[in-house]
This record gives C-alpha cells, structure tokens and sequence, in this order.
C-alpha cells in the first residue's frame, strides 16, 4: 500500500512553497479559515535606477513590456542621511499620516511594502485608495514591493508571535534585505533604505539589529518647513503616549457594537438613516428612516451622541414623554459655546450651563402648548454605521488662540469653526496658531472620542487668506467636493490630435460620416445666455408640404469624442458635471471639447446627433426620429437678441420666420404641460453683474425670464421625453432616466398650515395638478411678490429629482413629478453633464449606430455612476448658490440699502427674512433688534412674534417688512455677506 | 485579508506571487487505490482530486445515464465512458454537502464524459462495454474542472486504456474584469478561487501537445478581442501539463521496472524510458 503522504522536503523546490492560513469571521458571524498558496521567488526587483542586477531579471507582461524602474537614483537626502535616502513607512505612519505623504515638498522615493499595503487595506479602504493613486502618479516615485512573495524577504509567523509583531518583523527584514542589496551594486554614493515609523518597540527592535529606522516626527521635524508638515500627522497619536495618564471622565454614553445594532435594526428596535442637522439649531437633527413617514427629531448633545452631519447612524425612539416639538428657536454653537477653552479640561459637565437652559426653555414650551399632537416622536443615537466624514474648511477661532501662541511655537489646540454651520468645532493641535489665524483653511476629523465635548482633528493646509477671491473659490470647491484640478495629461492624450485645427471631414466617404445624414443645408440656430461659449443645443424648424412642421433639436455629439472607458470618459463620469460659478467655470469636459470641437458654433460644421419631430400646428407629435448629422449652426443669437429678431416685423427671412414657428409651437407645448399639472416652480434667483475689467462685482440683478428662455426650454423637455422613451424600449434594464418622486404630503404640512392659518387658503398635495392649481390661487392682490414666495417655499418642500437606471425602479415610480411626464431622462447637455453622455451612447446603440459598449450596459456600473452624479449635480447647485452667495456680499460691500423683504420662517426669537431684490436670506435675532434684547411673546399657533420693552413689533409669517442691508463680516463662519436690520414691519 | 487581483498592475504578481505564465504547483500519483483498475492523484494548487477507474465491464442498461453519473461513447460503436464526479464536504471553505442533483456537478460530468469519449480509443472494446470514471474532489481551489480532466486521463493510463494521447486542460483568464474594458489586460494562467471569482476565464482541454481542442468552457463575460490570447494561453499551460502528466506516467514506470512488475525488455520496446 503506498502512502499519499509525501513529506514537504523531500522536495528540491519545497523552499520556494509557502501557504498563508488566516481566518475570518463573515458577517453571518460565521468563521471560516482560508488558505491561501503563496509562491515565494526571487526574480521581483528592487526597482531602483541605480541596480543593475534587478534590471536584467525584471519581469515583462504578456507583450513583452517591462515596468519601468521607479526609485530615482539620487534620491534626497537629510542631515542623517547624506548620501539621499529611501522611505519604508509602515502602516501606521501611513494611517497616520496620510496627508504627507501626499505632499510635493517631501516625501519622494517611497518604497510601500506589501505587507503595509494589506494591513493599510485592512484598517482603512479609503487611505489603501489614496495610497495607491499615489503609487501611480509618475513623480512622486512610490513603489509597491511585494516583499511576501520575495524569497529573502518572506517571514513565517513564529508561534506565540502576533501577527503585528511579525508584521513588523516583515518590515525591518525588508528593510535590512534592501540595505544589503544596494550595498551590492558599484557606487559609492548608496542611498540608505530607512524604516519610518512611529512604534516605539519596532523602533528599538530596529536599533537591536542595526536597521536604519527612524520615528515619523523626527523624520518630520529635520526636513525643511517641518513644522507645517507636522501638523499633518494625526491626532492619535500622540494621544497614544499619554493615553494612560489619567482615566478621563466619559461625557458622551458609549455606542452600541456593530452586532448589537444589526440586530437591533432587524428586529425593528433601533433605526438605521442619515443624520441631517437643522440649518438653524445646532442641537436639532432628525433622521429620516423608512419605518415612520415623518422624521425622528434627535436634539440635545446627549442624544446626538458624537454624530456628524451626514453620518449613518442607527438611533432608538425615545419614550413618548419626550417627545417634543422641533425647535421655535435659533440656536448657535457660536453664540452658545463661546468661551469654550480648547485646551482646558474636558472633564466637566457634557451639557453646558448655557446649553442646557436652552433645552429648558424648549420643554417649558412643549408643556404650555395646548395641541398635544404637534409634539413628534424623538431619538437618541446609539451608535454610528459609517462615518462620512470628509475634510472641512473653516478658520481658526480667534478666541480659542492664546496670546502666546502667535509669537511662539508652542503647541496648543485651538478651535476650528467650519463654515457649514451644521458641522461642530473641530479641535485641532498646531504649532503655527499665530499663522493660521485669519486664513482659510482646510483640516480632516480624525476621531471623536467619548472623553472628548468636541471632535479632533488635524491640520490639512491653509488655502490663503479670508476673503481672498482665491481662497474663497477654492474652499468653495473643496466644500462641495468639486474636483478642479487641471484635467491630467493621460485626459487630454485622448483629445483629438489636430487640437483647434480640428473639422468635420471634407469627404463624406471618412468613416467620421458613417451613418450620418447631412443636415448642412437646414437653417439651425442656436439660442443661449450672453457669452455662452458651450454650446450643447440648437434648433431648427421648417414647415412641410401636409401643413405640419418638421423641427429639429440637434445636440453636440460628445460621445463621439467621448470613447466609453478611457481616461477622459472616466476623468468626466467622477465630474459627472460642469460647475458654474459666477467668474469662474469648472468644466466636465477639456476646453478643447466643451468650446470648440462639441459646441455648435455658428458658421462652421460640426458633428451632431439630432431628434426630428413631425409636429402638426396644435403642437402634437406625429412622428419622431433620431439620426446621428452634420449640421451647420447659421446664428449664434442669446436669448435677447432672438427675442428682438422675433418681435422685430420687418425681419422676414427664413431663419426668422423658423424661429417663430418655434416660439409658437412651443406656447402650446408649454399650455399642454400645464394642463398636464407641470409645476412652475421658484428659487430666488439673480445675477451677478461683473466690471468687465476688474471683474469686481458691481451690481446684482434679478434674472429676467424672455419668451425665448421657454422657447428653448420647451424644445429640451421635448426632446429628452422622447428619447427617453425611445432609450427605455431599447434597454429597459439600463435606460438612464430622470425621476422627480412626488414629496409625501407631510412634507406640505407645515406650509399649507401657515397658509390656512395666515391668509386661509388652502394647499391641496394630492396630485402635481392639484398643487399647480392651488399654487395658481396663492395670490394677494396688493402683493405680486407673495405667489413668488409661497413657490419658493414650496419648492423646499419638494424631493430632489435623481437619475436612476430603468431596471432599478418600477414604470410608475419614473414619474417626474415636477415636469408631469411619465419618463424623462437628460439627453441634451452632454457638454455639460455626464448622464447626457451616457443617454447619448445608449440612444446610439438603440438606433443601430454603435455597438453598445458593456460599461453602459453593465447595470451595476450604471448604478455607480447615477449615484454619483445625482450628489455631483447636488453639489455643483450648492456651490454655484454659495458662489453666487459670495459675490452678492462682495458687491454690497460699503454699501447701505433699505429693501423690501418678506418674513419667511418664524422662530420664538427671531425670524427669517428673504430679499427677493438679492435673492438672499437672513435671520434676524431679537437680540439683534434693540439693546437690551427685548421681551417676547411667541405665538406659535399663529405665527405671531410679539417683542415688548425696548422695541414694541409685532412680527408674523408672510409679513413684508424693510429691512437696511449692509454687508458684514459673519463672525462665525468668517464668511462676508449681507447682514440685515429691521427697519419697520409694513402693514 | 491579502490583496485583491486588482493589484497585479503594480508588479505583475498575481494574488499569490506568479507571474502570468505560470503553473501552480502539481503532484501526481498512479497507482493509488491498488484495489482499482486504475487510479490517480492529482494536485493543481490547493486543488486535489482522486480519480479511480472501474472496467471496461459490461454495461449495465440500468445504470447509466443516472444522476450518479454521465455517459459519453467514445469512438463510434465502441466503449462508453461513464463519469461520476462527488465534492467533498470538507472541500471547500464552508462545509457543505453537495448532492448528487447539482446542477454544476452534473453539466461537469457531461463536459468530462465527451471530453473523454474523444480521448479514448472505445472501438478497442465492445459497443456493450463502459469504463467507469469516478472522480472525488477532495479540496477545492479553482480550475477544477481542469484539475478533473487530468487526473482522469492519469488513472486512465493507470488502467491501461489505449488513449490517442494524454487529455489534458488548463484554464486562463484576463487580469482585467469583463465590464473594466482595460485594453493592456494580461492573460493569466492556471486561475486559483479568488482569481475565479474576480475575473473572466475559461477551461481549454486539448489533446496532449497538439493544438487539438477537446473541449472548451467559458461561463464568464470576456471581451471577444481578449478570448485569443486566453485561448492561446491555455493552449501553453496544456503543453505544461501534458509535460508533467508523462513525468508522473514515466516514474511510475520505472518503479514498476524496477520493481519487477514489468519485464525491462519488454518495456523498452514500447517505453523509451531514458
């Protein structure tokens, strides 16, 4: 009988044989053991310019292509280090410290070990992301080398040792196999490979043998500007030195594990939603969560328990004897908790003096309110799923820096107050307080412990001065995640070769022309705001010989420049759209494409993809179809200059006469929307008027809207409606459309309440068409403005509209509420937007122009990129309003101006003001009415705010009122902006 | 957790440190269940199977085509190959029990019986007769069914079977998945579980050195400009194998020489045993 067993090293090769056994426990809680084959040889190089050896055994891909050798051959050095160095850090200076890493005065020729690389996969995906990006960007020189499948640098686990411990026994091997690999090569200026870290023990085990290592902040502090840099490394760390100096005082209850809340939120006990908190308290958050139609309020420090706006956390109702009404009252963190110390000690009370007597006076009022059932359900948070934290601007509190500090280099913590209100202080340890002081700058929360009133975080970098145009725009855009650096150069390889020189191809016979019909001969026009330079759409209509009317929306072809999956389409899909700021444009797309190659610039040919409608005289669709063209764009008018064409009666050529074809077909479209139930909504909008050659802003204007801002606006509806439909019966699965959900009627609760109350009328929600009537009847006589209002109002109420893939959501849910279409989609921006793009390509593909290519049929892809363009299209509104925000308080600046506003939301001590001549907002705090604060009198039920003593008003709801606009520094946010004062209530 | 696949970019090592072209480590053995007809062990990786061979024997009308197992005739008129493959409970990382209606299993056994209906000279044997090839895996970590194919043709030539050559499989897959639509993707060979998981791939048999294809699976979506130098990778990781198979077959036969089972003139003649 022979035997199956075979011992390991009876084998010649068995040296070269390894296995990896590790457990892990599935979220089942299931524990499973994993082994894992690991071959183990010695032809991986050490990738440095200056080894020979390596150079000759270097691996090749399939074609034959060697990676090309990565650390430079005379690498920087430091004082210790004079003959220039390589960099190992081991994971946890890399937790740590990210940010350094990732900086351009320091930290080149970096060598990442395999073993960091999966422990840093382990403890942080997103840090493993970074870390990667930067192993591929070519000048930061960073190499991954696979140490644990090198034969001389693998290390078996020993018994009883821990995996960390082996893990840094992993690194100093490597590190010492580096040294003496080096040694080998001729030369006599060797770099020396140094072990970076920050555990103590590793770095004494490291002296033991003799391997060069050094602590990160050593390193740090020897390095030319240092200091900056050291503010970069985390928190953390430090703490984990002084960690077991005293047992500090918990002030915030500790949060439930992982476990404890699944199961929790399985069997209905706890809830799991997004933590939001209230723009105007910042003690009141709700939670939305799919069991109750309504939001849970949690309010109070204790009950929010550590959660950061945006975090998903799981919450617990609380009994019904504390449930409360949302907060009557304006609350500040600035106002509230002003004199905090950062330094000082945090052992004292979690709810301050001050904090908790604006507590009391909100139970106070919950109990004197006769409605009991106004009172809604509350919770308290036990516990965080995932932390969404981001890095955050801000500027340093002025309070919170000692005197000291601004001459000397102590280190001391200073505060740092956001400039999204809803975010709390941060606490950040710095060197360079006197500096920071009066800068914008930009930290990272590293954690938020219970011991501890306030978040910590870290020193990111200082984006320059406060209201510095510069500075402003960039936090702006790193506020709302905007990605505006310079498109790379791997983006703008995939850009046409003959660059500007480019045109559509003389021979109709080049392939550019396959399938394309030569619409050159059509009279199309585009029409678009002054100065537009990217121009997505343009439009032509004629009439037929049956009496009806042929009309044609011809969109830029992006996507014929925009191949699927390469860099350029990738660079766009993360954009996912272009971002408009008052002087500035973040573009989605390179300058050569977005102005030139893709706009449909009059005079000259270019490649488009058209929708052609048969429309009979009563504006119905008789027939449609869409064909990829070539065009020719006759006029560039803006919308001024085609209303003066149209209006002008002794123009009466072709061009013109097409145009007003298309002005009146698209008032009966528009009159057919609307009996459809299409809403007209409002936000406050204006402009901003710019010197031409400062480009300081001079004057705000609100925007006026022509008949020719519908004509065009009609025409896109159409067109994206029908290719919609047409892209949904081709890809019912992946179909990229456009949906606006109805808003559940609570939403509307509290708005047709004030409007039943104030001026009875009456709100109906039961249907798009309902609400439009009902909005049509919000009138009053003696103010034109109040329907404005009353839909600016009601706007807020609404959902946002969200792209989604067709096969993720039932045909009726594909509603656009807002526009009352049974399908929408977005088709005719594809300049400007990604989710036009991918319309495009799927409409190419459903009209047998192209081959569907996979990623714009891979469902779960498709999902990734509406995800992320739904938030990318929520920024880039958020920013252009801030932007916008900005420039309104720049162009008051020294200025003083009486304006009628209307009060829009009340509080128990203070209202709402909304300015429709600058389309801005404020409030207005009884403190800020007179001196002393005057008495008050809040009536909730009916909106009325009476004030006594000082200054006798009676302030309501919907209340026009003259307020003196004057622009202020707002101390809080350090942002600039129009701060207002109460003149007089009219009545 | 170690790395993920996406990480061969960063120096070309796969998962678990080789390079494209390689082979994992493989162990065989003839000659194990000496109550057997013919039988064979085989280990590709972490993947190790058992293969035991019954007959020719007569064919028993009720039996074939059950679940148990698959038949395929080989050579015409000739014998039939009946194939039953069993997983292990223990095979995989969750213990489970596979019954003998898996689906899986079952369509593995028809690729297995036709493969090896091919490879088999059945006009050798009565039209009535059936050779038996059952297959147990014992740990599974990927190109099972590769692993399978091989490990039969090694206990079939334990049993003595004439065969026009050894059939031999491989699999091969591309470092980029199907939807990254990565242009400068690698085809990689000899894919193990985490690599199966990840990216395309397909299973390539072919007939010993020569660029017969035998059979070839591809569950997955690969893009069609990718599938040629899969194919033809799969085609080298054969040669490979069939270099090792012959190995295995010629050790035993010295063995056996030396052993006595086998008188050395008359193994010359046949065996070039040098």
């Amino acid at each position: 009988m022979t035997s199956l067993k075979r011992s390991l090293e009876s084998d010649p090769d068995s040296a070269n044989f390894s296995s990896k056994v590790y457990v892990r426990s599935t979220k089942s809680g299931k524990v499973q053991k994993i082994v894992r084959e690991v071959y183990l040889r010695q032809d991986i190089p050490c990738s440095s310019k200056l080894c020979m050896k390596c150079r000759n055994t270097a691996p090749a891909n399939a074609v034959g292509v060697v990676n090309p050798f990565v650390l430079s051959d005379k690498p920087a050095g430091t004082k210790e280090y004079p003959q220039g160095h390589y960099l190992v850090p081991d994971t946890n200076a890399l937790l740590n410290a990210m940010d350094l890493f990732e900086q351009s005065t320091a930290f080149y020729d970096v060598i990442i070990l395999q073993t960091v690389l999966e422990e840093l996969r382990n403890r942080s995906l997103p840090l493993y992301n970074r870390l990667i990006g930067l192993t591929k960007s070519e000048d930061k020189r960073f190499y991954v080398f696979f140490n644990e499948f090198r034969l001389e640098t693998y290390v078996a686990r020993e018994q009883g040792e821990s995996i960390n411990d082996r893990n840094d026994r992993a690194v100093r091997r490597a590190v010492q196999w580096y040294n003496s690999h080096l040694a080998q090569t001729k030369g006599n200026k060797l770099p020396t490979v140094v072990m970076l870290t920050d555990d103590r023990g590793n770095i004494e085990k490291a002296q033991a043998e003799n391997t060069p290592a050094t602590r990160l902040r050593d390193y740090v502090s020897g390095l030319e500007n240092g200091e900056r840099l050291l503010d970069m490394i985390a928190e953390s760390q430090e703490k984990g030195i002084s960690r077991d100096k005293k047992a500090a005082d918990f002030l915030y209850p500790e949060h439930f594990s992982l476990s404890k809340m699944m199961t929790g939120v399985k069997n209905g006990m706890l809830h799991q939603g997004i933590f939001n908190v209230s723009p105007y308290n910042y003690l009141e958050g709700s939670i939305k969560v799919p069991a109750f139609p309504k939001a849970l309020l949690v309010l109070g420090r204790d009950n929010i328990n550590r959660a950061v706006d945006g975090d998903v956390v799981v919450v617990e109702v609380l009994p019904k004897d504390q449930w409360k009404e949302p907060s009557t009252k304006i609350i500040e963190e600035e106002a509230v908790t002003k004199n905090e110390n950062a330094d000082g000690d945090e052992g004292g009370d979690l709810v301050t003096e001050k904090e908790r007597r604006a507590l009391q006076e909100e139970v106070k009022k919950t109990h004197s309110t006769s409605t009991e059932g106004r009172a809604q359900p509350t919770a308290k948070v036990v516990g965080v799923i995932k932390r969404n934290w981001r890095q955050y601007v801000g500027h340093v509190d002025q309070s919170s820096v000692s005197q000291s500090a601004k001459q000397g280099r102590k280190q001391e913590s200073v505060f740092l107050i956001p400039m999204d209100k809803k975010i709390p202080k941060i606490r950040i340890r710095t060197r360079q307080a006197g500096e920071l002081l009066g800068k914008r700058i930009l930290v990272t929360i590293d954690s938020w412990d219970r011991d501890s009133r306030h978040p910590t975080g870290h020193f990111v970098r200082s984006l320059g001065e406060l209201e510095t145009k510069a500075a402003e725009t960039e936090a702006l855009l790193l506020e709302y995640d905007v990605q505006y650096r310079p498109f790379p150069k791997t983006v703008l390889d995939c850009l046409p070769k003959e660059g500007h020189n480019w045109t559509v191809p003389a021979s109709t016979d080049d392939p550019g022309w396959r399938g394309r019909e030569d619409l050159r001969p059509l009279l199309i026009c585009s029409i678009d705001p002054v100065g537009c330079q990217d121009i997505d759409d343009a439009l032509h209509a004629r009439p037929l010989p049956n009496g009806n009317y042929e009309v044609g929306v011809h969109i830029a072809d992006v996507s014929h420049f925009v191949k699927p999956s390469n860099a350029m389409d990738h660079e766009a899909s993360i954009r996912g759209t272009t971002v408009y700021l008052v002087d500035k444009r973040i573009d989605m797309l390179p300058m050569l494409l977005g102005t030139d190659l893709c706009s449909l610039k009059p005079y000259v040919e270019r490649y488009a993809f058209s929708t052609l409608w048969e429309i009979n005289p009563s504006a119905d669709i008789v027939n449609v179809r869409f064909t990829k063209s070539v065009i020719k764009s006759r006029e560039a008018f803006s919308y001024e200059q085609a209303q003066l064409r149209i209006d002008d009666a002794s123009q009466q050529d072709e061009l013109t006469q097409g145009m007003r074809t298309l002005l009146m077909l698209s008032k009966k479209l528009k009159q057919k929307r609307m009996d459809a139930g299409a809403l007209s909504l409002s936000s406050p909008e204006v402009k901003v008027q710019m010197e031409s050659e400062t480009s300081d802003p001079i004057d705000v204007k609100t925007k006026e809207l022509l008949d020719t801002n519908s004509l065009v606006e009609e025409f896109m509806l159409l067109a994206n409606i029908s290719v919609a439909d047409k892209i949904y019966q081709s890809f019912p699965q992946t179909a990229i459309l456009r949906r606006h959900g109805a808003p559940p009627k609570t939403n509307f609760d509290e708005l047709s309440n004030q409007l039943k109350i104030k001026r009875g009328l009456e709100l109906r929600v039961d249907s798009s068409r309902a609400l439009a009537d009902s909005l049509d009847a919000c009138t009053d006589p003696k103010e034109p403005f109040f329907n404005t209002l009353i839909r600016i109002m009601a706007t807020r109420c609404m959902m946002s509209a969200e792209y989604f893939c067709a096969g993720t959501q039932a045909y009726p849910e594909f509603r656009h509420y807002g526009l009352a279409s049974e399908i929408y989609t977005h088709f005719t921006s594809p300049i400007r937007r990604y989710a036009d793009l991918v319309a495009h390509r799927q409409l190419a593909a459903a009209i047998d122009y192209e081959p569907m290519h996979p990623a714009v049929r891979s469902r779960g892809k498709l999902e990734a990129v509406c995800k992320n363009i739904n938030v990318r299209h929520r920024n880039a509104q958020l920013a252009g309003r801030a932007s916008i925000a900005y420039y309104v308080g720049q162009a008051l600046k020294g200025r003083v101006a009486d304006e009628e506003g209307f009060v829009m939301k009340i509080f128990s001590n203070g209202f709402v003001v909304l300015v429709p001549r600058f389309g801005i907002e404020s409030v207005i705090r009884l403190r800020d009415l007179a001196e002393p604060e005057p008495e008050s009198v809040f009536d909730a039920e009916n909106y009325v705010l009476k004030t006594s003593g000082s200054r006798d008003l009676s302030v309501e709801l919907f209340q026009k009122v003259i307020v003196r606009i004057s622009d202020a520094k707002d101390e809080a946010t350090g942002k600039r902006g129009a701060k207002m004062e109460l003149v007089k209530v009219i009545n | 957790m170690p790395l993920d696949t996406s990480t061969y970019n960063l120096a070309l090592l796969r998962v678990d440190g080789r390079r494209w072209n390689e082979l994992r480590d493989q162990r065989g053995q003839m000659g194990v269940q000496p109550s057997a007809d013919g039988s064979a062990y085989l280990q590709m990786g972490n993947t190790k199977i058992q293969a035991i061979v019954a007959g020719p024997n007569e064919r028993d009308a009720s039996k074939t085509n059950s679940s148990a197992s698959t038949a395929a005739t080989a050579g015409g008129l000739g014998a039939t190959v009946a194939v039953g493959i069993t997983v292990a409970p223990f095979a995989t990382v969750d213990r489970k029990r596979r019954g003998r209606n898996d689906k899986r299993l079952q369509e593995m056994q028809t690729t297995l019986a036709a493969a090896l209906a091919a490879a088999v000279q059945g006009q050798a044997y009565g039209p009535r007769s059936t050779i038996h090839v059952s297959l147990h895996v014992l740990s599974q970590d990927g190109s099972l069914l590769a692993a399978l194919v091989n490990a039969a043709s090694l206990a079939l030539v334990d049993a003595g079977v004439p065969m026009t050559d050894y059939l031999v499989a491989c699999t091969a897959g591309s470092t980029s998945s199907y939807a990254a639509a990565d242009e400068a993707a690698d085809p990689l060979l000899d894919l193990n579980t985490q690599e199966e998981q990840e990216l395309p791939f397909l299973t390539l048999a072919t007939l010993g050195a020569s660029d017969k294809v035998v059979a070839m699976v591809c569950e997955s979506r690969v893009q069609l400009a990718r599938l040629e130098g899969m194919m033809a990778t799969a085609a080298d990781g054969c040669k490979g194998v069939r270099d090792f198979l012959d190995r295995v077959v010629r050790e035993k036969g010295e063995i056996m020489v030396q052993e006595g089972a086998v008188g050395r003139g008359e193994v010359v003649s046949s065996m070039d045993l040098d």
